[in-house]
């Protein structure tokens, strides 16, 4: 949720901290800030908070509570007016559990134009751009109180059938099958059952997609005169999965997914429309409320004493009185238990826990002391997993190196329904496949890790998915004699086990497994490498190789990669020879043969001018 | 003649994948805290995964999108010709979204067997149906684990005590802890843990490493514990960016290529 600073003042006499200072407010007691820029902050609002907090009147109250300064002024704890009633709106909805409430106004006389600066710069002070008076005023709304509006223009709706006396009438109802409603933004949807339309109920034409995205039909122009506004409350699940149906998230569908109460829809109605006649002129004919059933408030207590036992905390009766005077919460104090009565749009506050959570964030988690836990009476149990881990170690020693692969497959016994690579829509039954793959790619790189002397062999301890129920697989590239199931004899004999049903504790009992500290990682080129051999005789002195080694750091151009030793030897004369493997390889590029003979050429010539003579 | 001038002749040792040296050094440390090691499976049934954790029906982790779903056997045959039948027992299982299923497990077994307290923690592979880049993977380890025990001994204060101690042993003494309020449906309340790590040379900085709280009373009466006896934490992080921040390691993707450059990419010390 984008605010503005200069938005969220308007709840506040005393000015307020600058922005750096509002986001560490918010940050250590309520929501992440995704992102500062200038005057606006992007807030993280978490989803048991979005009903309430997806609005600037919502995240000024929390900033009140943590800040600790007075609210000016609360548009929700204001009464609502006594709002003209008529029949010249009509109002049906079809299913309760998916529209909770649906308020209609009739407003007559309206003159659409720009909007003033004002609006204008608060619309766009936040992100969004600003399009007419009329549509600005019920977006200002939404990000003012979090309430969604929309305004449909009255005289491109059917007058009722003959001998009607002028009224509208508002349906809300499924979508047929394959109905088809083109948006504001003039895309077509074809629609679903599962999708709730507004109608022209007279026409039975959608006009709006409940709770997305108005319709073209009705659209607000400049030549609208007549509005049919809505503030309304469409059920949440049947919101998101329409909305994702359609891939069509809006400012709406998000907040309707987040279920604010249907109280919140009078409030939204009494604002825009105030907005409107006062920016946009006209006159309010009526309006229409069809809600239902109205959500009960149940109240929550807590004693001091769960919150101390919960949190681990020290707080006094006090502080806690005082974090739910902040909060503004109705609250009944009897000797040590708070027991609050949530204002409506505080739909997150049910057990005493959320409670808790008040406490704690709002004094600051950094009030509660870290504290060692005691040590249990019995001692830990890990002898499964070192068990495990003295395999490894017992692998590790004789030479293998351990490797880890994607438990995705090509084939297998369980498929997935949604696969991420079309490909890869199996889990893997045996490590043996991708183990063999490793072994092919690490048999190529070896030259650059491994000793000369050292031949790859790797193994993997991961699950895998048989139709016969997920294992726990240890899969070797070579046999280990010692272990491996009875059963197995021929090609893979001793090569794998279950270590799902192996009987590890006791193996593992005692045992401490090897503990290694690494370095920094040292990146490693992608780009495939080139090898060549350089062997020379040298006099017999040590300084030679030093000097060797030097000559091949100065010439490599760059792209030498490493120099391995690979052979040294005496003859009968005493003449010493040196072999050595050298390794091409570049950072950004795939090198060619004649690059790298270029090199070598080099090589060759200086090892030459030095007087080594090149075997 | 010599012709093994290169070798000392004794045959050189295997190396580890830097993900199991990262998951002994931080069960070592739990242990000393008195946790034990819990393993689960990682094709989950709806229940631990989802439902007992109080994740809601119509939850969006719930979704196609986020989440791995088994093909259901009564609308496809697999490639390889097998009937759908035979793995009728999987329907409706996910690959599980986290290691907290295992927590959930774990739960339920102190329910049956009438234990009081409980510490474990539990390092395993998890999946997520998302891109991935250089910091999202698919599939990736998590190291998830809980405290519980009778009322008021397992609090939100050892919660902080406990990483505390395991932060500044894995990344060193002048590492820093916060907690920071956020929102899971399994605890309440709900904290995000962020952690100070100097890298020598470097600015210090807070980086976000893992989700925790107190476990919600829904999950606890949904093991079948009494959730006014019982009271305990929970927590779950990423295990690959613990070694990312304290290595240096760019790119998520190297912990499951196979490529055993990776296991070389470090000098390496036995302790």
């Amino acid at each position: 949720m984008k605010v503005s600073l200069k938005w969220l003042q308007n709840y506040f006499e005393k000015p307020l901290p600058n922005a750096e200072m509002v986001s560490d407010a918010y940050t250590f007691h309520a929501f992440e800030i995704d992102e500062m820029q200038g005057d606006m902050l992007d807030v993280k609002v978490l989803p048991n908070r979005a009903a309430d907090c997806l609005s600037h009147r919502g995240l000024a109250k929390e900033l009140a509570a943590i800040l600790n300064i007075p609210f000016a002024k609360d548009p929700l704890a204001e009464a609502l007016p006594d709002f003209p009633n008529s029949n010249k709106l009509s109002v049906e909805i079809e299913d309760s559990r998916k529209c909770l409430r649906y308020m209609g106004a009739v407003v007559r006389g309206v003159k659409v134009g720009p909007s003033p600066v004002w609006l204008k710069e608060a619309i766009e002070s936040v992100g969004q751009r600003s399009i007419n008076n009329v549509v600005d005023a019920t977006n200002y709304v939404m990000l003012n109180i979090g309430q969604p509006l929309h305004a449909f223009d009255a005289s491109k709706l059917s007058n009722p059938p003959a001998g009607g006396d002028g009224a509208v009438a508002i349906g809300i109802r499924n979508a047929k099958r394959g109905e088809k409603i083109t948006t504001l933004s003039n895309e077509v949807y074809e629609l679903s059952e599962n999708i709730v339309v507004i109608t022209d109920a007279h026409a039975d034409a959608p006009i709006a997609l409940a709770g997305i995205k108005g319709g073209k039909l009705a659209e607000v122009t400049m030549d609208t005169t007549d509005l049919v506004i809505e503030s309304a409350n469409f059920d949440g699940t049947t919101t998101r999965r329409a909305a994702q149906a359609l891939k069509l998230f809006t400012d709406a569908s998000l907040r309707f997914q987040n279920r604010p109460s249907p109280e919140l829809a009078a409030y939204g109605m009494r604002d825009v429309l105030a907005l409107i006649t006062l920016i946009a002129g006209g006159e309010v004919e009526c309006v229409v409320d069809e809600y239902p059933a109205r959500p009960q408030v149940a109240s929550v207590s807590v004693p001091l004493a769960r919150i101390n036992s919960v949190l681990g905390s020290d707080f006094s009766h006090a502080q806690a009185a005082d974090v739910f005077r902040r909060l503004g919460l109705e609250t009944r104090i009897e000797r040590d238990v708070f027991t609050v009565t949530p204002s409506f749009e505080r739909t997150d506050l049910i057990i005493p826990e959320d409670l808790v959570e008040e406490v704690g964030r709002i004094l600051g988690y950094d009030q509660v002391p870290p504290t060692a836990l005691p040590m249990p009476a019995t001692a830990p149990d890990q002898s499964r997993f070192h068990g495990i881990e003295r395999m490894k170690d017992q692998l590790i020693e004789q030479g293998f190196i351990e490797v880890s692969t994607q438990s995705f497959a090509k084939k297998g016994d369980i498929l997935l329904a949604n696969p991420l690579d079309k490909n890869m829509p199996a889990l893997r039954i045996t490590l043996e496949d991708n183990l063999k793959d490793a072994l092919t790619r690490a048999k190529y790189v070896a030259p650059l890790v491994l000793a000369p002397n050292q031949k790859p062999k790797l193994f993997e301890v991961g699950t895998v998915f048989p139709k016969e129920g997920e294992f726990i697989e240890l899969r070797m590239t070579e046999r280990v004699p010692e272990w491996g199931l009875p059963a197995q004899t021929g090609e893979s004999a001793n090569t794998f086990d279950n270590l799902s049903i192996a009987k590890l504790e006791d193996y593992g009992k005692d045992y401490v497994p090897v503990r290694y500290d690494l370095g920094v990682y040292q990146p490693f080129s992608l780009y495939p490498f080139i090898t060549r051999d350089v062997s020379m005789w040298i006099s017999n002195s040590d300084e030679a190789r030093g000097v060797v080694l030097r000559l091949f750091a100065e010439r490599g151009s760059g792209i030498l990669r490493q120099v391995q030793l690979v052979d040294q030897f005496t003859n009968k004369e005493g003449r010493q020879s040196l072999a050595f493997r050298l390794i091409f390889q570049s950072f950004e590029r795939t090198l060619t043969d004649e690059e790298v003979n270029g090199v070598m050429e080099h090589i060759h010539a200086a090892l030459a001018s030095k007087g080594y003579e090149v075997r | 003649m010599n012709r093994d001038a290169t070798s000392n002749g004794v045959n050189p040792e295997g190396r580890l994948h830097p993900i199991s040296i990262a998951v002994r050094e931080i069960a070592d440390t739990f242990s000393r805290m008195g946790f034990g090691i819990a393993y689960g499976p990682e094709l989950e049934d709806d229940w631990h995964n989802f439902t007992a954790l109080n994740v809601p029906e119509d939850h969006p982790a719930r979704d196609m999108q986020d989440t791995f779903w088994v093909r259901d056997p009564e609308r496809g045959r697999s490639p390889s010709g097998d009937s759908g039948d035979k793995i009728k027992g999987n329907q409706g299982k996910v690959l599980r979204t986290h290691a907290t299923s295992v927590t959930m497990r774990k739960l339920e077994d102190m329910a049956k067997s009438g234990a009081t307290e409980m510490r474990m923690i539990n390092p395993g592979k998890v999946f997520r149906n998302e891109a991935t880049d250089m910091t999202h993977e698919a599939q990736f380890y998590q190291v998830d684990g809980l405290a519980v025990g009778p009322t008021g001994s397992v609090t939100l204060a050892h919660l902080k005590g406990t990483f505390d101690t395991f932060y500044r042993e894995y990344f060193g003494p002048n590492t820093k802890v916060r907690f920071r309020p956020s929102f899971f449906g399994f605890t309440e309340p709900s904290v995000e843990i962020d952690v100070w790590f100097e890298v020598p040379g470097k600015e210090g900085r807070w980086l976000e490493m893992c989700g925790a709280g107190m476990l919600h009373p829904n999950v606890i009466r949904n093991a079948g514990l009494d959730p006014e006896k019982a009271q305990g934490f929970a927590f779950g992080g990423g295990l690959e960016r613990l070694l990312m921040v304290k290595y240096g390691i760019p790119d998520i993707r190297l912990f499951y290529s196979g490529d055993i450059r990776f296991n070389y990419a470090f000098e390496e010390k036995k302790v």
